[in-house]
């Protein structure tokens, strides 16, 4: 049963009708064979993803693998998905539980910090702290020290963060994605915030 | 309001999500305690300063890449695809249904077949073949001796299942018995 190979490259089907078809739509058409509408939701939805991904792992690199299993499951499992839900709570659902997945692997490895290091194990050049101009500095050391405080926060708070403070969906949705009452979502935003407010309390 | 209630009640604050009343409550807690509305100040600069972390994009290749991997699953033995059917019953397919319907049918007949016709309680009990009137063993000439046999055949067969004839042996001494509350 040989399928037609998407055609990634060139959406020229999106062009016209991006905005003439939801979510929901496209994905209704792709499960009737429509290969252009996968192309759609791939374009609509991997820096999205990715965002969340990366604020999740840490890890461009790891962030960009799990996202390309997130769009191979979706053309692979396309019949899974039932009009039921939103097709962002579906494919937030698929990637965030994959993120979960390769952390878990990752927490069995073995982690060694630079600042565990001798001088002997360096042997590769450290990114120069010289200011280049103050402005792009200040902005990348903040952005690093919030990512930082992200990554501080538990598994399950740093989840319900990102998606609202970041990706700023609405309680509900989160709520179906991470498959926990909504109250509970509410109560993990807000220990959540309380937590970063603590750990960026220098951040002035 | 106190301290516990307010901390809980940040981030419904912050988006708007407290009642009127509430609302109210919160804000005459944070007029009253200056260290709770910096509070309430740094947490909302941090909520603007982690929407503001830059949008992270994938990388000019993930298409190619993409299209690779599932050229690569498509090319496999044992392809990853799954292709459900749009059209089902119950969650089975039509020819699953189908298949479980007749198994259904054919347990229904097949038990149908096997229940006993009539609900009468005689086919439960062994049949008696003898002549029912005629007595099982001579009546004998002296009654008390009479009595006592079949006394001791009663105690004797207690367990039987043929009560009719046991019956009947009663019956025929009836005349001889003298009860207790007769003699009053």
């Amino acid at each position: 049963m040989n399928q037609p190979s998407p055609n990634l490259s060139m959406p020229p089907f999106l062009m016209d009708n991006q905005f003439r078809y939801t979510d929901e739509e496209l994905i209704a058409r792709f499960q009737e064979g429509d290969e252009q509408a996968y192309t759609e939701l791939v374009i609509r939805y991997r820096d999205k993803l990715m965002t969340f991904v990366y604020r999740f792992v840490n890890d461009m690199e790891q962030a960009e693998d799990i996202i390309q299993d997130t769009m191979l499951k979706l053309y692979t499992h396309k019949h899974y998905y039932r009009n039921i839900a939103k097709f962002s709570t579906w494919i937030y659902t698929i990637a965030g539980n994959l993120a979960k997945t390769e952390l878990r692997k990752k927490k069995h490895h073995k982690v060694t910090n630079i600042s565990q290091m001798g001088p002997e194990d360096r042997d590769y050049e450290l990114p120069s702290v010289a200011p280049e101009t103050d402005e792009i500095v200040q902005g990348e050391y903040i952005e690093k020290k919030i990512q930082a405080a992200i990554q501080n926060l538990p598994l399950h708070f740093r989840t319900v963060t990102i998606l609202r403070d970041i990706q700023e969906l609405s309680y509900e949705e989160i709520s179906k994605i991470v498959e926990v009452p909504l109250g509970t979502v509410k109560s993990r935003i807000n220990r959540a915030r309380l937590q970063l407010q603590k750990e960026l309390k220098d951040l002035k | 309001m106190d301290r516990y209630q307010f901390e809980d009640a940040i981030s419904a604050y912050l988006d708007n999500e407290l009642p009127l009343s509430d609302r109210k409550a919160f804000e005459d807690f944070m007029k009253a305690n200056s260290d709770a509305k910096i509070l309430v100040d740094s947490i909302r600069s941090n909520m603007t300063s982690v929407k503001s972390l830059s949008q992270i994009k994938t990388s000019g290749s993930f298409m190619s890449s993409l299209h690779k991997m599932i050229e690569f699953e498509k090319s496999r033995p044992s392809k990853k695809f799954v292709n459900r059917p749009s059209k089902t019953l119950f969650g089975f397919t039509p020819l699953y249904a189908g298949i479980m319907t007749v198994l259904i049918a054919t347990f229904i007949t097949v038990g149908i077949n096997l229940w006993p016709e009539s609900n009468s309680p005689v086919n439960t009990l062994p049949a008696y073949t003898g002549n029912i009137t005629d007595a099982p063993n001579p009546a004998p000439e002296n009654p008390a001796i009479d009595f006592e046999q079949d006394a001791v055949l009663a105690a004797s067969e207690s367990d039987s299942s043929d009560t009719t004839l046991q019956k009947k042996k009663i019956f025929k001494l009836g005349d001889q018995v003298k009860f207790v509350k007769d003699q009053r």
